[in-house]
């Protein structure tokens, strides 16, 4: 197990609203462990909290209560901020500026003396493919393609930590892919992922870990596989060597769907009754051709989450 | 370095915005529309056109010092430019000092353009620059710094047109602040006597700044005053900076 990077203790925030009325808890005693070069992807609902916790990490909001670390320094100090690269939902950059001169703005920034800066351009520009529109003002950029500025900038200086604010929201599915081979390319060099997504498909594909805000509170984190493994919604089982009778026989509510060459295809909603069919065949002189629990995907899992809310 | 790249940056868009040069153009024609008033003024028509000029100068500077101030924080905020700035390894006073000399760095410039232009065209029409003349322009470079850097406590704390709106008000009262204690004698010892006092000194003095009547009729003025003026301003404007710096510190954006 890889060593602590992002660690929040109760961390909650409060929008107070005009003349003290109407305050907002949008973020209650949130407590996270990430861990190094992990890819930790933090899911919920439009004003779940998620953009509020970013913000925490990245020093733009005060928390209400609570802290957070990166890497043992608290986030409101400036040698957190020396780990953290940051993407935020749909960047925006100066707009008179190019791409090598937003680089070389971000690298100043960063401490980083001239010939690191160049280096940077030359190592980023190659990697995001900035080079070709180098000279271009980001005025006229079109979404992918202040993505992968928005990228760059977060690279710039090298960081161990990238914390990413809705990094597929607006893509083309290119673009999407596009970012997750990026993201999977920034963990293959080591680097910790917090990254918050409303693009499921796209966390159950990249991430290690997920945690899922409802309303402010941390309802769920862990392994993808293991929160899924837990929710086995049925079982399909194809037994071969099975008569009709002793299908209706055995079935036991088991749903028996169709025939195929494999043999009877049959859709059990409880996995123990479905050990049950498979010895109950196999006493008829059956035999299993294939046994497969059908999980839950992560949509499902995230919609149950949200319970009557969604 | 990273106070020099927030400048750097700010003065670069700066000198691409639009406005600049409609107010320097504003200018220019106040300065050339001396004249003017120089021939309805027999005689005078030099010293008018001294006084005019300076006031372009001032003016013309207040007006960029409180439309590009005023937003200069704000903008940022709302255009969410400054989200990838301040996660960085920087402490926020570093971005709010940055965009302040930024402008700063404009408003030299501007004044700079703007005197050479007035001092050419009193010089063209017969007249001369003397020390005083130099003197005015510098306090007045003095006053837009203070200026600029209550723009820039506004625009940490409010919208750009309530700030312009504050600190229009607060450059207006600055140049009479003398009427908080040029008062009545049946006034003396009461509540509102003392409120005014601190009031006169809570705000900033800036009729220290207006040598312009001195440098319209060449009359000198003394090295002590000048030093003490630009003294008064290098310190009301840290002060400002400071409390812009404080303000912006726990600021949630």
């Amino acid at each position: 197990m890889g060593a602590e990077v992002i660690v929040t203790k109760d961390l909650t925030k409060i929008y107070s609203g005009h003349l003290g009325s109407g305050a907002v808890r949008s973020l209650d005693s949130l407590n996270l462990v990430i861990r190094e070069n992990e890819v930790f992807g933090f899911l919920g609902r439009n004003g779940a909290g998620k953009t509020t916790t970013i913000k925490i990490l990245c020093s733009l909001l005060r928390p209400t209560d609570g802290w957070a670390t990166v890497y043992g320094e608290n986030v409101r100090s400036r040698n957190a901020r020396r780990f953290i690269g940051f993407l935020p939902e749909n960047p925006y950059f100066y707009e008179y500026l190019t791409p090598k001169e937003t680089l070389d703005f971000y690298g100043r920034l960063n401490g980083l003396d001239a010939a690191a800066r160049a280096r940077e351009w030359d190592s980023l520009g190659e990697l995001l493919d900035l080079h070709r529109i180098a000279n271009q003002r980001v005025r006229g950029f079109s979404k992918g393609m202040r993505q992968r500025l928005g990228f760059a900038v977060a690279l710039v200086g090298d960081p161990e930590v990238l914390i990413l604010d809705e990094p597929m929201s607006g893509l083309d599915p290119l673009g999407r892919r596009n970012i997750r081979e990026l993201i999977l390319w920034m963990r293959d060099a080591g680097k910790t992922i917090f990254f918050s997504s409303h693009v499921l498909g796209d966390v159950e594909q990249i991430c290690d870990r997920v945690g899922i805000l409802v309303n402010g509170k941390l309802t769920t984190q862990g392994r993808i596989d293991e929160l899924l493994t837990q929710h086995v919604r049925q079982v399909e089982v194809i037994l071969a060597g099975l008569s009709e009778a002793d299908a209706k026989a055995i079935a036991n509510g088991a749903d028996h769907k169709r025939v195929s060459e494999a043999g009877r295809h049959f859709v059990v909603e409880d996995p123990q009754k479905a050990d049950a069919l498979v010895r109950a065949a196999q006493g008829r002189g059956a035999q299993l051709v294939e046994f497969t629990p059908i999980r839950e995907s992560l949509e499902d899992y995230f919609m149950r989450e949200q319970g009557d809310d969604s | 370095m990273r106070i020099l790249a927030v400048a750097h940056n700010t003065f670069r868009e700066a000198i691409r915005d639009k406005i600049l040069y409609v107010l320097l153009f504003f200018a220019a024609v106040a300065i050339f529309g001396s004249k003017l008033l120089g021939w309805i003024s027999i005689g005078q028509d030099i010293k008018i056109i001294k006084d005019i000029s300076l006031a372009a100068v001032s003016v013309f500077g207040v007006l960029i010092a409180i439309f590009v101030g005023t937003s200069l924080i704000y903008k940022e905020v709302d255009k969410r430019t400054i989200y990838t700035i301040i996660c960085r390894p920087m402490h926020r006073f570093e971005f709010i000092l940055g965009k302040y000399l930024g402008l700063a760095y404009v408003l030299a410039l501007v004044t700079v353009v703007m005197a050479i232009t007035a001092m050419a065209y009193v010089t063209i029409l017969g007249g001369s620059i003397d020390r005083t003349f130099l003197m005015a322009v510098v306090l007045i470079y003095f006053e837009l710094l203070l200026v600029t850097a209550l723009a820039v406590l506004l625009s940490t704390l409010t919208s750009p047109i309530l700030g312009a709106i504050i600190v229009f008000s607060l450059y207006v009262t600055g140049h009479a602040t003398g009427i908080f204690v040029d008062l009545p004698a049946h006034f003396d010892d009461t509540f509102a006597k003392h409120m005014l006092e601190i009031v006169y000194y809570v705000l900033p003095n800036l009729s220290n700044f207006n040598i312009r009547a001195e440098a319209a009729n060449e009359l000198p003025v003394t090295g002590g005053y000048f030093l003490w003026a630009v003294f008064y301003g290098v310190f009301y404007t840290g002060m400002l900076l400071v409390v812009a710096s404080l303000t912006f510190e726990d600021k949630d954006v």
